[in-house]
C-alpha cells in the first residue's frame, strides 16, 4: 500500500483547512508519520495498489526520503515560526503545506507519464497559497507570476507527454504509458516524436525546476513566501520537477538518443549557472540571493545529468546535499528576517554577535552551498567536473568552473557582510532553540553523508544512475 | 462525419481570428467557451471513444471546458466590475497578419506529419497547432491579466485536442485528473485576479512591475 504515503498528508491537509487551531500539531504529527512511512518504503519496496500509475523507483525513493526528512524538520521550525509571526489565516498556510507535501510525495511515486504531470501541476496549485501568505502587493505579484509562468510551462510539459504517447502510437508500441515500461521498450519508439516530446518536457518541467531562461518566477516566489515555505520550495519542489526530466532522460538514453538529450541538458545547465552568476554578483536581498543560488545548483544538476557517467552520480549527490543545505539556509533567513525586519542585505550585519547560534547555521550553510569541503556539494561538483573532462566536454567544464568561481566570489562578499559587518556595535538578540536546531540537523546530515554513505543509500544512487552510465 | 469534423474545426480556426482582433473580454470568453465545446466533442465525432464511459467522460469534459471554466472567468470579471475593454499590444492589422501567418504555418507543419490515426481529418493537426500557438499569442499580446488567463486556456484546449484525438493510449481516469488540475488552476487564477483587482485597482499587468530586475 504505497499510496498511503501521499494519502495521509492529503487527508490531514483537508482537516487542517477546516479545523483552525489544530494546524501546527497536525503539521508535526503528519511530518513524523510521513517520515516513518518513507523509511518503511526503503526497507521493503512494497507493491503499489495501482501499479499502472505508481511505482517505487530508486530515484523516487531518494527524493522521497529527502522530502520527508526536510518536511519533518521544517514542520518543527514552522510551529515556532508561526508563534512569532502572526499570520492572518494560519489554517490556509498549514493546510497548504500538508497538501503540498502530499502532491510532492505523489510526484516521487508516480510512474505513469500523465500522473506525473498531474502531480507536478498539483504541486503548483498547492503551493500558490503559500507564496500569497503575507497578502502584500509584492507577494500577490509573485504568486501571479508563479501560477501563470509555471502553468504555461507545465502545459508545454503536458504537450511533451502527449508527444511521447504519439511516439508509442507511431512506433506501434503497446505497453502501459509509464516511465518504466517505456524505458524497457524505448528502442521501438519513434525517435522523431520522442525527441520532440523530450524538448517540450524539458522546457516545461525546466520552468518549474528553475532552469534559465525560464526561471523568472523563482526569485520572486522564493523571496516572497514565508521562510518555511521557501525552504520547501527550494529544497524539494525543484527536485520534483527535476525527477520528471530525469525519468524522461532515462527513456532517451534507453532509446539511444543520449547525445541529443544530454547536450540540451548541458546547455540549459550552463545557461542557468551563467544567469545565476550575473544576478548573484549585484544582489541586494539575501532571500533572492539564496533563490539565485538555487538556480545555480539546478544548473549544476542539469549539467551533471547531461554529462552522464561520474557526472550523473555527482548530480544526484548535489541534488541531495543542495536540498539539505539550501533548506537550512532558507530557514536561517527566516530568523534573520524576524530579527532585522528587512530583506535587504544592507540592513543586516554583525550576525556573529547579534545571533551567534543563527550565525553558525548561516555560515556553515554558506560554506556548504558555496561548494567547499567538508560538505557534500563539493564532492558532487568535483565528480561532475571529472565526468565532464573524462567525457571530453572541455568547453562545458571550463564554463562550469568559471561560473562556480564567479558565484563563489559574489556569495562570499554578501555572506561576509551579513555575518561580520558592524559587529562591534551589535547587541545580542533572543534566539529560540527550535528555530535553530532543525538547521543544525540538516547541516549535520549533509556533513555525515560525506564521510559515511550508508550502504543502502549508495546502492540506491547507483541503481538510479546505472542507465546514465553512472557506475564506477 | 468527416465533413462535419472539418467544418467545425474550420469555425474554430476562424474563432482564433476573432480572439486576436477583439478588444472586448466577453467576446474572448465566448470564443474560449466555444473552442472548449468543440475540442470536447471532436473525439466523439471521430469515433475514438464510443463506449458508455467514453461518452460520459466527454460530456463531463464538455461541461467543464465549455461551461464551467468560461463561466468562472466571466463571474470573476463581473464580481469585481473590471472594464470590459482591453487594449492588445499588437494592433488589429498586425493581429490579422499574425493570424494568416499562423494558419499558413500550422497547415504547413500539420501537413508534414503523417499520422495514420487522423489521416481522414486534414484540419485536425493544423487546428491543434493553431490553438496552441494562438493561445501563446493571446497570452503574450495582452497586458490585461484576464486576457492572459484566457490565452492559457486556449493553449490548454489545443493540447487537449492533440491528446485525445491523436493518441488513444491514455485512460479516462488520467484524463480526468488532468482536467481537474486545469480546472483548479483556472479557479486559482480567478481568485488571484480578484485580489489583483482589489490591490491595484485594475488588472493591467504593467502595474505588476515591482519585482523586476
Amino acid at each position: 500500500m504505497v499510496e498511503i504515503v501521499f494519502l495521509i498528508p492529503f487527508l490531514t491537509g483537508i482537516v487542517a483547512f477546516v479545523l483552525p487551531g489544530k494546524g501546527r500539531t497536525l503539521l508535526v504529527l503528519t511530518g513524523a508519520v510521513h517520515l516513518i512511512l518513507s523509511l518503511m518504503l526503503w526497507t521493503g519496496w512494497p507493491e503499489p495498489v495501482f501499479p499502472a500509475y505508481f511505482a517505487v523507483t530508486p530515484e523516487g525513493l531518494l527524493s522521497l526520503i529527502v522530502i520527508s526528512l526536510l518536511f519533518f524538520l521544517i514542520s518543527i521550525y514552522t510551529t515556532a515560526y508561526l508563534k512569532k509571526s502572526n499570520l492572518r489565516s494560519e489554517n490556509i498556510f498549514t493546510g497548504s503545506m500538508l497538501l503540498f507535501l502530499s502532491t510532492m510525495t505523489m510526484v516521487t511515486l508516480s510512474d505513469h507519464i500523465m500522473v506525473m504531470w498531474i502531480a507536478i501541476e498539483a504541486t503548483t496549485l498547492a503551493s500558490a497559497p503559500l507564496i500569497f501568505t503575507h497578502r502584500t502587493a509584492t507577494s500577490l505579484e509573485a504568486t501571479w507570476k508563479y501560477v501563470l509562468i509555471c502553468s504555461v510551462g507545465i502545459a508545454l510539459a503536458l504537450l511533451g507527454s502527449v508527444l511521447i504517447t504519439l511516439a508509442m502510437d507511431v512506433g506501434n508500441v503497446h505497453v502501459p504509458v509509464s516511465f518504466s515500461a517505456l524505458t524497457n521498450s524505448a528502442r521501438q519508439l519513434d525517435p522523431l516524436w520522442l525527441k520532440a516530446g523530450f524538448v517540450f518536457i524539458l522546457v516545461g518541467y525546466g520552468t518549474k525546476m528553475g532552469l534559465a531562461p525560464m526561471h523568472t518566477w523563482l526569485p520572486d516566489a522564493h523571496s516572497e513566501a514565508p521562510s518555511p515555505a521557501s525552504a520547501l520550495l527550494s529544497g524539494v519542489l525543484l527536485n520534483c520537477a527535476y525527477l520528471g526530466i530525469f525519468k524522461t532522460h532515462k527513456i532517451m538514453i534507453a532509446a539511444g538518443l543520449e547525445s541529443f538529450s544530454g547536450r540540451i541538458l548541458m546547455v540549459f545547465g550552463l545557461i542557468s549557472m551563467l544567469a545565476a552568476a550575473t544576478f548573484i554578483l549585484k544582489q541586494t536581498e539575501y532571500k533572492r540571493l539564496l533563490a539565485y543560488s538555487s538556480i545555480e545548483n539546478m544548473g549544476i544538476i542539469a549539467f551533471g545529468t547531461g554529462v552522464g557517467g561520474l557526472g550523473a552520480y555527482g548530480a544526484i549527490l548535489c541534488l541531495i546535499h543542495h536540498s539539505l543545505i539550501k533548506s537550512s539556509l532558507f530557514l536561517t533567513s527566516g530568523n534573520i528576517l524576524l530579527a532585522f525586519g528587512s530583506r535587504l542585505i544592507e540592513d543586516t550585519g554583525g550576525l556573529v554577535r547579534r545571533m551567534p547560534r543563527t550565525f553558525i547555521a548561516f555560515f556553515c550553510g554558506f560554506i556548504g552551498i558555496a561548494g567547499l569541503p567538508p560538505f557534500g556539494i563539493f564532492i558532487g561538483e568535483l565528480l561532475i567536473v571529472m565526468g565532464a573532462f573524462s567525457n571530453g566536454h572541455y568547453v562545458g567544464a571550463g564554463i562550469f568552473i568559471v561560473s562556480l568561481c564567479v558565484i563563489f566570489a559574489g556569495f562570499t562578499n554578501h555572506a561576509l557582510k551579513i555575518s561580520f559587518e558592524g559587529y562591534r556595535t551589535a547587541v545580542r538578540m533572543e534566539e529560540i532553540a527550535s528555530m535553530v536546531w532543525p538547521q543544525y540537523t540538516l547541516l549535520l546530515t549533509s556533513l555525515f553523508l560525506c564521510f559515511w554513505v550508508p550502504d543502502i543509500l549508495s546502492r540506491t544512487i547507483t541503481q538510479a544512475v546505472t542507465v546514465i552510465g553512472g557506475v564506477f | 462525419m468527416t465533413h462535419l469534423v472539418d467544418t467545425v474545426l474550420s469555425i474554430v480556426l476562424l474563432s482564433i481570428l476573432l480572439s486576436f482582433g477583439s478588444s472586448r473580454l466577453p467576446v474572448l470568453i465566448r470564443v474560449i467557451g466555444f473552442q472548449g465545446i468543440v475540442v470536447s466533442i471532436v473525439p466523439l465525432l471521430i469515433g475514438h471513444n464510443l463506449s458508455a464511459s467514453g461518452i460520459a467522460f466527454n460530456l463531463v469534459t464538455l461541461l467543464i471546458r465549455g461551461i464551467v471554466i468560461p463561466l468562472s472567468i466571466y463571474l470573476a470579471i463581473k464580481k469585481v466590475a473590471i472594464r470590459r475593454e482591453v487594449e492588445p499590444i499588437f494592433g488589429q492589422h498586425a493581429s490579422m497578419l499574425a493570424w494568416l501567418g499562423l494558419i499558413a504555418a500550422a497547415a504547413f507543419i500539420g501537413d508534414r506529419f503523417n499520422l495514420p490515426a487522423i489521416s481522414n481529418h486534414v484540419l485536425l493537426m493544423p487546428t491543434a497547432i493553431a490553438l496552441l500557438a494562438g493561445g501563446m499569442f493571446v497570452l503574450m499580446g495582452h497586458r490585461n491579466a484576464i486576457a492572459m488567463v484566457l490565452g492559457y486556456i486556449m493553449m490548454e484546449n489545443g493540447i487537449y485536442l492533440v491528446g485525445t484525438t491523436f493518441s488513444t493510449s491514455v485512460h479516462h481516469i488520467v484524463e480526468f485528473g488532468i482536467l481537474l488540475d486545469v480546472l483548479a488552476g483556472v479557479m486559482i487564477m480567478a481568485v488571484i485576479l480578484q485580489n489583483i483587482k482589489q490591490q491595484f485597482d485594475g488588472v493591467d499587468t504593467s502595474l505588476l512591475r515591482t519585482l523586476k530586475e
